[in-house]
């Protein structure tokens, strides 16, 4: 192609977007940058699919999602991404730093919703649990403190190599009741985490990596993440003082309206509980809507990070709190790390 | 042709490096130093110097290096001067084998390696019912699996290299040392290993340099317990986001990085003059 | 100094023979050359000589001693390669260093033995270069000084000026002669240039296929050759056919050319046509075409007219010439 006839075309496909009259339409086909694996088929199953055939938008997804990605993907003023997974904490983060768009929760018109789920700046999709599991024929912990009593429990442990993962289960097992965790006492957090260190034969960085320690038998008790030991029988799980957390769509700062539009019906689809439950056949984490466990299947119930048997006996995560002092407990964590 | 049409031809190409690859890097090193609407500061490295985890987990990380690196010369070297007397179809093999790693993907190979040394390993397995331990030996999980893990992926970078100065090596200035009267080993400390020396100087200081960043080995065979510089900068990037810090470690890192490379270049100067 | 003797040394690669049965006696401060064409086993012999290789059968001696099974390293050989094989990263010094390195002798002795070695090949000044910094002929200069800087038992050249252009080569030759006499060291020298050869040496020993084909002085072999192939390698033969039915060879020096008809000597004037007229200087080579076709080689010395291609001439030779060869 001769330079002329490129600079001629990519006037034309600007110019295009700018046209009066399509400013209030919407986009036929938009991006999403999602966090990989299971959970972005569950999207693409329990919402990008019926959105495409009651409405003809596709949704294009890429993986994996990192704060880092979307920070340079706004920096660079870039527009070819509309929608952007991030976990509760970062979500704050990223409002800080003005990387996302307030959700025009009036345009959505979602059906009804749990309220830690309708954030101003993101839509709580994806419920997920961190739990405790162990090795069948382990003895069975019935909470934290006998989780991190090595001696009445012996065996191996697999810890998230994450503080914010990791440290309001430390304070649970000194005895503090999950309605207390925050504000965090830090130190005393360190001190348990100091007494079981030398029992912990991994911190796990991936997800992945829990259930196969387990089932090699490099460990016998994890901390990890819900959907990735329930409904392996080699697996025994309790949710008791787990940790809830919300993974949420954002929408990346300085999108074109048209795209938003588009990413407006695709979050109305997200919020109907009859598709949350096609999502929840792919993973076993839960949408946001309340009456979802009527849909779900009962012998199910007991997977899943929102049915009212699990919900009450976790903990919800604290993003305001890590947003205030993650980076104070992250110096601390990286000395204990190096004193392992 | 004169040298400067010469030049005019590569200036769209050094324009693109320097625009492509260059500026961005330059811009996230500025970071530490520049802070939207606040000017110039220097609070960042003031920060590492007072609270110095960071670059105790930067030491750390140079010390892991340094092991690795060793451990792969110690490897590589012997490997290598065995791959020269081979055959040329013994050596087709073996430089197959060793490039074959490069193929998989590094996340296989690293799982691998739990396969091979994992306390249900084939390599433990082996250990015990040959009565030769009791109990599992641990080789993951520690510093013992992130060297093992980095000597592995990064054997090529240092093999190769030193294989091809091996081959370079004339056979008849080895047969002319015999002639002249000196022994195998004086053969090999006085004529052999210093033709060698500049290009495993080369391969070690580029396997360093490769160590430095390393960063899906230390977290899995390391089972999180070896702190690496590429972790943390993760952490300061992904999850806190602190990218000023994580600029000023990375600006620290890369001027150690040259400072390595300086030294080499010095003593490899002094080296042929 | 010793003397070399090579008694039925074989070396067999598989069925081939690259060494077969050969003998050789070598006096001591005698210089030998090995003469042959490429693949006929003369470096092979010259690396079983220096140790580098073990032969299958046979026997090697130097000064007496059996070294047959002896390492290279206890044979006290100065070897010196065709490509030098200086060490690149040393300098001129510390490669003449070397061995008396390895015998541990050091400081100020080393130090002048190898100062005089260089010396000895004109290269004191250089004794800082590294190899690299050196023409191909200053490298050679360096190898021998290397190898004779021990004072080896006996010296082993490898087509040592091999790689140098023709002038250079001319020069070292007279080097080489010169300093193989003044050290009077026992010399064996291989290589496949017959000039080379012919000037350095005191016997050839002509080699083909692994085989001995002659070995006597040069003007001896040249004259008088042993057999057609030692005929045809050094320099250019005629064939004539004597009266018993032998082929004898004529060297062209030894032709004779006169005016058409003017039958000179005691050989009888053939009748030939001049095809080709070369001049070499203070010679001329004629290529002539006798009338029965058969073609001669003749060099005369150039006293300032010659013969034109085509014009007919009168070839004749003395018989006792001719030497007669199987």
């Amino acid at each position: 192609m001769k330079r002329r006839t490129f600079v001629g075309a990519a006037t034309a496909l600007t110019g295009a977007s700018f046209l009066p009259g399509f400013a209030n339409a919407q986009s036929k086909e938009i991006r999403m940058i999602e966090s990989g694996g299971a959970s972005g088929e569950s999207i693409q199953k329990g919402y990008i699919d019926p959105l495409k055939a009651k409405t003809g938008i596709n949704v294009v997804r890429e993986s994996p999602s990192s704060l880092g990605k979307l920070r340079a993907l706004v920096e660079s003023g870039q527009t070819g991404t509309t929608l952007f997974e991030l976990g509760s904490g970062v979500v704050l983060q990223a409002k800080k730093l003005g990387l996302i768009e307030k959700l025009d929760w009036a345009a959505i018109n979602p059906a009804p919703m749990f309220p830690e789920a309708k954030n101003e700046y993101g839509f709580g999709y994806q419920y997920f649990s961190t739990i405790m599991a162990w090795r069948k024929g382990a003895k069975e912990p019935k909470n934290f403190t006998e989780f991190f009593d090595t001696k009445a429990f012996p065996g191996k442990r697999c810890l998230p190599d994450y503080p914010h993962y990791c440290l309001p289960f430390a304070v649970q097992a000194a005895g503090v009741p999950i309605d207390k965790l925050f504000p965090l006492d830090v130190d005393l957090a360190f001190k348990k985490l100091n007494e079981i260190k030398k029992d912990v034969a991994v911190w796990w960085k991936a997800g992945a990596q829990p259930p196969q320690l387990m089932k090699d038998n490099e460990v016998q008790y994890s901390i990890c993440w819900s959907g990735r030991v329930v409904g392996d029988p080699a697996f025994g799980l309790n949710f008791a003082g787990g940790k809830a957390d919300l993974s949420f769509i954002c929408v990346v700062k300085g999108s074109k309206p048209e795209d938003k539009a588009a990413a407006n019906k695709l979050f109305y689809e997200m919020s109907l509980p009859e598709n949350q439950a096609k999502a929840a056949e792919v993973i076993s984490y839960t949408g946001p809507s309340p009456t979802l466990d009527a849909l779900l299947p009962k012998d199910k119930l007991w997977q899943f990070p929102t049915s009212k048997q699990n919900k009450d006996v976790q903990y919800f995560e604290n993003a305001e709190w890590w947003a205030d002092n993650g980076e104070a407990v992250n110096k601390k964590w990286e000395a204990f790390k190096l004193s392992l | 042709m004169t040298r400067s049409t010469g030049f005019s031809f590569i200036a769209p190409l050094l324009v693109l490096m320097v625009v492509a690859f260059n500026a961005p890097i330059v811009y996230m090193l500025g970071l530490a130093f520049w802070e939207k609407g606040r000017g110039f500061t220097l609070e960042h490295y003031e920060g590492l110097v007072e609270a110095p985890v960071y670059l105790r987990v930067l030491g750390n990380t140079m010390r892991i290096a340094l092991i690795a690196t060793l451990a792969n010369i110690v490897i590589g070297y012997p490997l290598a001067h065995w791959m020269r007397g081979l055959g040329s179809r013994g050596r087709m093999i073996a430089i197959a084998l060793v490039v074959l790693p490069f193929w998989v993907s590094i996340l296989v190979r690293t799982y691998a390696w739990i396969v091979v040394l994992g306390n249900g390993g084939i390599v433990n397995r082996a250990l015990q019912w040959s009565g030769l331990t009791d109990s599992p030996v641990s080789f993951l999980y520690n510093e013992l699996g992130v060297t093992i893990g980095m000597a592995n992926v990064l054997l090529p970078f240092l093999v190769l290299p030193l294989f091809a100065a091996m081959l370079r090596i004339d056979d008849r200035l080895l047969q002319a040392a015999a002639s002249l009267g000196a022994p195998p080993r004086t053969i090999f400390w006085k004529v052999y290993f210093p033709l060698t020396l500049p290009a495993l100087a080369a391969g070690s200081l580029l396997v360093f340099i490769l160590c430095l960043g390393f960063y899906v080995t230390p977290a899995i065979l390391g089972g999180g317990r070896v702190p690496m510089i590429s972790n943390l900068l993760d952490t300061l990037i992904n999850q806190i986001p602190r990218w000023e810090q994580a600029s000023a470690i990375s600006t620290i890192l890369l001027i150690v990085t040259l400072a390595i490379f300086a030294a080499y270049r010095r003593l490899d100067r002094k080296a042929s003059a | 100094m010793s003397d070399i003797r090579l008694e039925g040394v074989t070396k067999r690669y598989g069925t081939f023979a690259a060494a077969d049965s050969v003998d050789l006696s070598v006096t001591q401060g005698e210089f030998v050359t090995i003469l042959g064409p490429s693949g006929s086993g003369k470096t092979t012999l010259l690396s079983l000589i220096a140790g580098l290789n073990r032969p299958t059968s046979g026997r090697i001696f130097i000064g007496g001693r059996d070294v047959t099974n002896a390492t290279a390293q206890e044979r006290n050989i100065g070897l010196v390669f065709q490509s030098y094989a200086l060490f690149p990263h040393m300098t001129v010094l510390q490669n003449v260093l070397f061995p008396l390195g390895v015998r541990k002798i050091g400081g100020a002795e080393a130090d002048r033995l190898a100062r005089d070695a260089l010396k000895l090949v004109r290269l004191d000044g250089f004794e800082n270069r590294r190899p690299s910094q050196l023409s191909g002929g200053q490298q050679q200069r360096v190898a021998l000084a290397r190898a004779v800087v021990f004072k080896p038992d006996i010296l082993l050249l490898d087509e040592p000026l091999g790689a140098l252009d023709r002038k250079l080569r001319e020069e070292l030759q007279v080097e080489l002669k010169q300093l193989q006499r003044t050290l009077g060291v026992t010399t064996l020298l291989v290589t496949h240039d017959q000039e080379e050869a012919l000037s350095l040496s005191d016997r050839i020993m002509v080699l083909d296929k692994g085989r001995t084909q002659q070995i006597a002085a040069p003007t001896e072999a040249y004259l008088r050759p042993a057999n057609r192939f030692v005929a045809e390698f050094l320099g250019i033969a005629n064939f004539v056919s004597l009266p018993d039915g032998r082929q004898g060879v004529v060297r062209p020096e030894r032709v004779r050319l006169a005016g058409a008809g003017q039958g000179q000597g005691q050989g009888q004037g053939q009748a030939a046509r001049v095809v080709e007229a070369i001049y070499l200087g203070q010679m001329v080579r004629y290529h002539l075409a006798l009338d029965d076709n058969r073609s001669v080689v003749a060099a005369v010395p150039f006293l300032g007219a010659a013969h034109a291609p085509g014009e007919r001439i009168s070839v004749s030779w003395e018989s006792a010439d001719v030497w007669p060869v199987t």
